[in-house]
């Protein structure tokens, strides 16, 4: 299937890229089978994360889901983020196909693990 | 938008005198080759023009043309169809890790009935060694498919050596041939079947400006071919079918326009090709070039980008209208990093972030400036967001 016209927007313009110097949680995961790989860090105040901010490695659903990731995630609380799912990050890219559904599984994941893994609730 | 094509190796945009030559055959010639009335007569005519032009283009006789649907057809009625035809003595095959995925098919299938196959390392520069054609070779050896030029880095095989070595052994009393994938080096490079000594020669009409749809086997004359498409007396016997007539009098036509403008256009691509590669080194870092730089055709660069991953240079480009290509066209989109770039002993992030620009003779200077003005961005803002491109500051 075509990448949609969002898709390619994130992918030209991609949002919150980068680096948290001070965040509360990060995670870096790979995707084991094709090499994919998604760095995210999270500023989160009084469990709501204020930023997020992410790197990616791979094919162009990838570097969009970890976009898009980023971008849902800003303003959120720790609940809400946890209720993201692959396919709310697939529609919020335009769809993906079967093939690049692994984009969607590894932005779950990897914000999975940077909260439960990483974030240790200050307050 | 600007739109600049540098995927030639693709497919090239059919010549505006390659598609007049087809029109007569689309309206008023627009018999069916086969049948005897004039209207046949006239489409016979036509198809056996495009035969005489395409045979010199290789320097072939006529009648060792075989005209198929493309390249993909023409190797794998090769392969196949010597195989079948031979199989009684032999079955063994040999052929280079770098091949055409319709090669790698056709061979593939024969490995799944119980063939053997030897796969030829192409080493570091993508050059495979006919030394090593030889010390592969086994009594029950039937067939050696090696391509001329490779699709995604542009090395020429040595075609002429290994065919001397399949005459010597031949003379030797061995029953064994050859066949070469020429769909890459057709228009570009010389092909002479004769010095080469092949037996059999796959080429394809729409890389070198016309139509997709017409490809061509050569089979030297006395060479058994088990056809893989019966039903019909076309191509005498070999493959059934009505053919495509336009397509073949366009592909005759690009053919002849190939062979007596081959120079000119090599030319022209290689100077456009050089000057794009000494540009993009200065002002790209942490590139690698694969392939042979020398050993390979004048038209063709492949560059990896470190840290970033191909397909997504590819689509950064193409939203500013350049088309380019990740490794071999037909394995674009699949998760696995070119098998041909890890062929060359590269590690993976190389292989993934490797990009095929192809040049074409309408291509211009112009062109080559507006690609050079986006290729650093697009690499530089895939490298921003790269964790290959920074280290780890947190966690």
């Amino acid at each position: 299937m075509p990448y949609s016209d969002r898709f390619k927007d994130h992918l030209a313009h991609p949002r919150n890229a980068g680096e948290l110097a001070d965040a509360d949680a990060v995670a870096e995961e790979t995707n084991p089978v094709c090499g994919d790989r998604l760095r995210l860090s999270l500023q989160v105040r009084n469990g709501r994360i204020e930023a997020a901010r992410f790197l990616a490695y791979g094919c162009p659903p990838t570097l969009a889901c970890g976009s898009v990731l980023a971008e849902m995630l800003g303003g959120m609380t720790i609940e809400e983020a946890m209720k993201l799912t692959r396919k709310g990050i697939a529609d919020a890219v335009g769809g993906l196909s079967t093939r690049k559904q692994h984009a969607a599984a590894l932005a779950i994941e990897t914000l999975h693990v940077a909260i439960e893994r990483s974030w240790k609730p200050r307050d | 938008m600007r739109k600049v094509y540098l995927d030639n190796s693709a497919t090239t945009p059919a010549d505006p005198r390659v598609v007049d030559s087809m029109m007569p055959f689309l309206k008023e010639k627009f018999g069916n080759a086969s049948s005897v009335h004039l209207f046949g007569q006239e489409a016979r005519a036509g198809v056996d023009r495009a035969r005489r032009q395409v045979a010199a283009l290789i320097g072939a006789r006529a009648n060792e043309i075989i005209f198929t649907s493309g390249g993909t057809e023409a190797n794998s009625l090769a392969i196949r169809g010597v195989c079948m035809a031979a199989e009684s003595r032999g079955r063994h095959i040999i052929t280079s890790a770098i091949e055409h995925p319709s090669v790698r098919g056709a061979i593939e299938s024969l490995e799944k009935t119980g063939w053997e196959v030897t796969r030829l390392p192409a080493y570091q520069n993508g050059v495979v060694r006919a030394e090593d054609v030889r010390a592969a070779l086994r009594s029950e050896t039937v067939l050696i498919s090696v391509m001329m030029a490779n699709n995604e880095i542009g090395t020429i095989q040595p075609i002429a050596e290994i065919g001397r070595l399949v005459r010597e052994e031949r003379e030797r009393g061995r029953r064994l041939w050859f066949h070469t994938d020429a769909v890459q080096a057709a228009g570009r490079l010389p092909i002479d079947v004769e010095s080469l000594r092949c037996d059999l020669l796959s080429l394809s009409a729409h890389k070198f400006y016309a139509p997709k749809g017409a490809g061509a086997l050569y089979l030297r004359r006395g060479t058994r071919l088990a056809p893989q498409q019966v039903g019909g007396h076309q191509e005498r016997e070999r493959r059934a079918g009505t053919e495509s007539v336009p397509n073949i009098v366009a592909f005759g036509a690009a053919a002849e326009l190939a062979r007596t403008e081959m120079d000119e256009r090599n030319q022209h691509t290689q100077c456009l090709r050089d000057r794009f590669e000494d540009k993009v080194t200065a002002l790209v870092d942490d590139i690698v070039f694969n392939g042979d730089r020398e050993r390979r055709l004048p038209h063709l660069s492949n560059i990896s980008f470190r840290f970033i991953e191909g397909e997504g240079l590819l689509i950064h480009l193409d939203l500013q209208g350049v088309a380019v290509s990740t490794g071999s066209a037909c394995s674009s989109g699949t998760l696995e990093p070119s098998p041909v770039i890890r062929a060359l002993g590269r590690d993976e992030e190389l292989a993934r972030g490797a990009i095929r620009f192809s040049f074409g003779k309408d291509n211009t200077n112009e062109e080559i400036d507006y690609v050079l003005e986006v290729l650093p961005r697009a690499v530089e803002s895939l490298r921003k967001i790269s964790p290959l491109a920074q280290p780890i500051a947190v966690g």
